[in-house]
């Protein structure tokens, strides 16, 4: 994503990454980013909770007026619960990759046959 | 107190030597970024996204899992419940398919333009399939993808949320 915006702001157009992984941030020099200290796949907010989502988006945003030089904001959130369900669901998994194919891969049987009409 | 963020790139590293896969070629940046300046407040903006979670609309193709480097043009009045993913590391994604909006905020998004704070929503959100191993890929097929679709938007800010 930090070529993504790289290539954007090249363009002209301020961009601002909302991220959860830190040190693939770090990596990239992002121009402009907010981390959330959440899960993987929970960068918009805790599941199920509108208001945190609403609130991490909200002061993520933040981010565009505040950031005059390039930084990675850590944003104050916390969230252990989501924490303890991903370490329970990942227990003693070590390859999370799904397969490397050229088929398009759905959600579900029925976006399939919708897509392919 | 917060957790120490994870080290994913140690991680992925790891396992993957475990597995005698090649490793993954993270972005480094090597020199510092540029930053294009505000020309007005997020309150007067139309403001764009791009998700790189693979996200697409039912009726639309999914994508791939290797190296797809398309794009979907969301819009975004989508209903939340059409909001779909395909991802590489889908098991990222086992609670955003019953709350889309855990990593792509339609919701949000558009109450914060109802509430003034954003000045106007691009008509359309894109997407695309974060997991591509070849970064010429990125730069040569992805970003000009990106770059034909987010400019047809006029945008004057850019939202970016990675998976």
């Amino acid at each position: 994503m930090c070529l993504i915006a790289r290539h954007f702001e090249s363009l002209g157009l301020p961009t601002l990454i909302l991220g959860s992984a830190m040190d693939i941030l770090v990596a990239g020099k992002p121009p402009r980013a907010t981390f959330v200290n959440y899960p993987l796949g929970f960068e918009s907010g805790r599941f199920r909770d509108k208001t945190d989502q609403l609130a991490v988006v909200r002061e993520a945003l933040k981010g565009f007026a505040e950031l005059s030089s390039p930084a990675i904001v850590p944003m104050n959130f916390e969230w252990q619960a989501g924490w303890d369900m991903l370490h329970e669901r990942e227990k003693g998994k070590l390859d999370q990759r799904s397969p490397r194919t050229t088929e398009p891969q759905y959600q579900t049987e029925d976006d399939r046959l919708a897509a392919e009409g | 107190m917060q957790p120490t963020p994870t080290e994913y790139i140690r991680q992925t590293r790891e396992s993957y030597e475990k597995l005698g896969f090649e490793p993954y070629q993270w972005f480094h940046a090597e020199d510092e970024p540029q930053l294009a300046p505000l020309k007005k407040p997020l309150s007067e903006s139309k403001l764009g996204l791009i998700s790189t979670a693979g996200t697409y609309v039912q009726g639309q193709v999914a994508y791939y899992y290797k190296d797809d480097t398309s794009v979907r043009a969301i819009p975004n009045d989508t209903p939340v419940k059409d909001i779909r993913f395909s991802h590489i590391m889908e098991n990222y994604l086992v609670e955003a398919r019953q709350d889309p909006c855990t990593v792509f905020p339609l919701e949000a998004l558009t109450e914060l333009e109802s509430d003034g704070t954003i000045g106007e929503l691009a008509g359309h959100y894109f997407s695309c399939m974060g997991g591509i191993y070849s970064k010429n890929r990125v730069i040569n097929e992805l970003i000009p993808n990106l770059e034909k679709a987010v400019l047809e938007e006029q945008l004057d800010l850019l939202l970016l949320i990675p998976l």
